[in-house]
C-alpha cells in the first residue's frame, strides 16, 4: 500500500479529491511535463499517467486517437517513466498511478517494471485488463506489494456482490469504481446509479472510492462528489481539450484553467 | 478423458497449460469479467444438457447440412503421385465455411441464456454472414465488426449478411482492429452476446468455439473408417485464429501417430515468428513490438488468416510439439488455388489454399498408401474478385 495514497486520502480538504488522466508523453514529452505540472498546480491530488498499446480495449475515441498519437512519435513506458520521475521532481506529494494495459508490462518484465517505477517515484498502477484471474496480475500485485505500492482495482456496473468482495480484499491505495459500462469518454454517468453503486461498495470497506468514465464538466464532477465519493476521476475531457488545442500557444496555461474549474467546485 | 489428455483443458481460468508457460488466460477490464463468467457456466450447463446438444446436433444436419463430405481428390493424388489425398469439404457447409457450425451453436447458447441481441466481428466475413444467417433463424438483432479494408475485399459476404438483417460496424483496419472494437461494443453492451468467430480472445471464447468446431475431427474419424478403413496420417489446416485446424485436430490430439500441421499467412505467423504477448484478451504468440506496446503484421490475400496472432491453445501446442506449425506466402497460395481448380473443380477460398500450399509439398514425398487430409473451410466466392486481380480470368 502506496503511503502518499494514503496520506492525500486522510487529509481533510479538499473533500473529494481530482484524479486526472493524462496520456503519457503527449504530445510530446516535454509539453505533457508541462500540463502535468499545471495540473498539479491547479489542485489536481493524484495524476494517473497513461502508457499507451495499440490494442487497448477499454478507450474511447479521443483516448484512442491519443494513444496512436504518441505510439507514432515512437514513445514508450520507458519514456513514460521518465516522465514520472520529473513529476515526481516537481512536486513530492501528488499521487501518481500509471495507468494502461497488461501487454506492455509483460514484455518489460514485470518484475524490472516494479523495481523501475519505485525509483521514479511512482505510487501505484493500475492495469485495465488485468481481472485477479490473470497470473501477471498475480505477480504485479506481489511485487508492488513488496514494495510498497498500490495496485489499483476497478469495480465496475457489472460487478456482483460476490466478486466485489474479492476485489475490495484484494484493492490498495483506493478503488476506482467504473460508473458507466463501455470506454472512456462516451456514456454519461447517471448521479443516482453512482450514489447506489458507492453505497453497495461502502457497505463493505472504508477504502477511498474514486468514481469516473463519463465525468465530462465539472457540474458533473460536482454532482458525484454528492455520491459519497472520495474522488472524481476526469480523463477525457482532459485529453480531448489538449487534443483540440494542440497549436495553441496557451495550451498549458489555458489546461490549467480547466483544471481548476473542476478543482473549484470539489473544495 | 484422462488427465494426461491434450483434449482437456483449458483449466477454469482459461490457461492451456501450467506455470509460466501456460498460454490463453482472461485479460479484459472488469465490466465483462462478471459476463465471462457468468457465459462459461452457461456453457458448462448447456454441453451437460442432453437436450441442447441434441437441438445442436438437429440444426447441424438439417440447417447447415453436416456432416460435410470427406473427398477423395483422386486427381490431385495422380497429379501429384504422392500420398493420397482427401478434402473434408467444409466449405460445402451453409454460408460456405466451416464458421456456421460455431455460429450455430453460439447463438442457441445465447437463447438458451436469454440473451436478445449479439455482436460478432469478422475477417473474411465468412463468420459475420454465418452468424447473421443463423441470426435471422432465431430472431435475434446482430451488429458485425469488420475493418474496411476486409470490407472491401468480402463484399459478398456483407451483401449477405445485411440481406439476413445484420447490422454493419465498420472500423480502419482488418481483423486484429475488428476484434479490438468487438471487444469494446461488447463492453459498451455487455448484456449482448458476444459471438466470437475463433478460438481466440479471452476464456471461455476458446473452449467454447474449440467445442463447437470439434464436430469436424469426428465427423472425420467416421468418415475415413468408413470409406478408407483406417484413419488419415496426417491433419493439415489454415490457421488465422485457428478455428477450423483445431476442429480438425482436436479429436486426433491424443494420437501421436497423426501427424499434425497448421498452415499460417507468412506475412502474418505468429506462431513461426512471434513471441508470447498480452493482447486481445489472451496469452498467447504474435506479431508484435519488442516492448509490446504494438501489434505487427503485414496483409495476405486470405483475409480469414491475417491475423498478427492466433488462439491461444496452438501456442501451447506449439510449445508442446503436438502440432506443428508452418507458413504460406501469397504466391503459394495462389499456385494452390489454380491447381486444386484444374484439377477437381472446387473454388476454393484463399485462407484453405495456405493449407494446400503445405499439402502439395508434403503429398510429393509420400508413398501411395499415405492419407493426407485438408481442412477446405470456405468457398473462393468471396475471393473471386482478388484472385482475378492477381491471376486473372484465364490464369495467365
Amino acid at each position: 500500500m502506496s503511503d502518499r495514497l494514503k496520506k492525500i486520502f486522510t487529509e481533510k480538504l479538499p473533500k473529494t479529491k481530482l484524479v486526472s488522466y493524462f496520456v503519457g508523453c503527449y504530445p510530446t514529452p516535454e509539453i505533457s511535463l508541462e500540463l502535468i505540472k499545471q495540473a498539479i498546480d491547479n489542485g489536481v491530488s493524484i495524476l494517473e499517467v497513461g502508457y499507451v498499446t495499440s490494442e487497448a480495449s477499454a478507450e474511447g475515441p479521443i483516448i484512442k486517437a491519443a494513444h496512436d498519437y504518441v505510439l507514432n512519435k515512437g514513445h514508450n513506458l520507458n519514456d513514460i517513466i521518465k516522465l514520472v520521475k520529473n513529476i515526481r521532481d516537481y512536486n513530492q506529494d501528488v499521487g501518481i498511478v500509471l495507468m494502461g494495459y497488461i501487454a506492455n508490462l509483460y514484455k518489460y518484465p514485470i518484475s524490472n517494471f516494479v523495481d523501475d517505477i519505485k525509483v521514479s517515484g511512482a505510487d501505484a498502477v493500475l492495469v485495465v485488463d488485468a481481472p485477479h484471474e490473470l497470473k501477471e496480475e498475480n505477480q504485479l500485485r506481489d511485487a508492488l506489494n513488496k514494495n510498497g505500492l498500490s495496485l489499483i482495482k476497478l469495480a465496475a456496473p457489472t460487478t456482483d456482490d460476490k466478486r466485489l468482495k474479492d476485489i475490495v480484499n484484494i484493492a490498495s491505495g483506493f478503488l476506482y469504481q467504473v460508473n458507466v459500462s463501455g470506454v472512456t469518454g462516451v456514456k454519461s454517468a447517471s448521479e443516482t446509479d453512482v450514489t447506489n453503486f458507492v453505497k453497495r461498495i461502502r457497505n463493505l470497506t472504508n477504502i477511498p472510492i474514486c468514481t469516473g468514465f463519463g465525468i465530462k464538466s465539472p457540474e458533473d464532477a460536482k454532482k458525484m462528489s454528492n455520491s459519497g465519493c472520495n474522488g472524481v476521476i476526469v480523463g477525457s475531457a482532459f485529453v480531448k481539450y489538449i487534443q483540440d488545442n494542440l497549436n495553441d500557444k496557451l495550451l498549458t496555461q489555458n489546461v490549467g484553467k480547466l483544471i481548476k474549474s473542476f478543482t473549484n467546485v470539489l473544495e | 478423458m484422462t488427465k494426461n489428455s491434450y483434449k482437456t483443458g483449458p483449466d477454469e481460468l482459461g490457461y492451456f497449460g501450467s506455470g509460466e508457460s501456460a498460454m490463453g488466460g482472461m485479460a479484459v477490464g472488469e465490466t465483462l469479467m462478471p459476463v465471462l463468467h457468468e457465459l462459461n457456466q452457461g456453457f458448462e450447463e448447456a454441453i451437460k444438457d442432453q437436450s441442447f446438444l441434441d437441438e445442436f446436433d438437429y440444426h447441424c444436419k438439417h440447417y447447415i447440412g453436416r456432416p460435410s463430405p470427406l473427398y477423395y481428390a483422386e486427381n490431385l493424388t495422380k497429379k501429384l503421385g504422392g500420398a493420397k489425398i482427401l478434402f473434408k469439404r467444409e466449405h460445402l457447409n451453409h454460408t460456405l465455411s466451416h464458421k456456421v457450425t460455431n455460429s450455430l451453436f453460439q447463438v442457441l447458447l445465447a437463447k438458451r441464456m436469454k440473451k436478445r441481441a449479439l455482436i460478432c466481428e469478422s475477417g473474411a466475413g465468412q463468420h459475420f454472414s454465418a452468424t447473421a444467417a443463423v441470426a435471422a433463424k432465431f430472431d435475434m438483432p446482430l451488429t458485425g465488426v469488420m475493418g474496411d479494408i476486409d470490407i472491401a475485399r468480402v463484399n459478398q459476404n456483407i451483401i449477405k449478411a445485411k440481406h439476413y438483417g445484420a447490422e454493419l460496424k465498420s472500423v480502419p483496419g482488418t481483423l486484429k482492429e475488428a476484434i479490438t472494437e468487438a471487444i469494446k461494443t461488447f463492453s459498451s453492451n455487455p448484456d449482448y452476446a458476444y459471438i466470437c468467430g475463433s478460438v481466440v480472445s479471452s476464456a471461455p471464447y476458446p473452449r467454447i468455439v474449440q467445442f463447437a468446431q470439434s464436430v469436424i475431427g469426428r465427423e472425420i474419424r467416421e468418415q475415413s473408417m468408413e470409406q478408407e478403413g483406417r484413419l488419415p496420417d496426417m491433419l493439415i489446416a489454415c490457421c488465422g485464429g485457428g478455428s477450423n485446424l483445431i476442429g480438425m485436430i482436436h479429436e486426433f490430439l491424443d494420437e501421436p501417430e497423426i501427424i499434425k500441421i497448421g498452415v499460417e499467412a507468412a506475412e502474418t505467423a505468429a506462431l513461426s515468428n512471434g513471441t508470447p504477448g498480452i493482447m486481445q484478451g489472451m496469452k498467447t504468440y504474435m506479431l508484435q513490438t519488442d516492448d509490446g506496446s504494438k501489434s505487427l503484421g503485414g496483409s495476405s490475400l486470405g483475409a480469414g488468416i491475417q491475423y498478427f496472432s492466433v488462439g491461444p491453445q496452438h501456442s501451447f501446442l506449439r510449445d508442446q510439439g503436438i502440432v506443428k506449425y508452418t507458413s504460406a506466402t501469397d504466391k503459394e497460395i495462389l499456385e494452390a488455388y489454380k491447381l486444386i481448380a484444374s484439377t477437381e473443380g472446387i473454388c476454393s477460398a484463399l485462407e484453405p489454399m495456405a493449407g494446400a500450399a503445405e499439402l502439395i509439398k508434403q503429398a510429393k514425398n509420400k508413398p501411395k498408401d499415405y492419407l493426407i487430409c485438408l481442412n477446405l473451410c470456405g468457398t473462393g466466392e468471396k475471393d473471386l474478385n482478388t484472385i482475378q486481380e492477381h491471376i486473372g480470368k484465364d490464369f495467365e
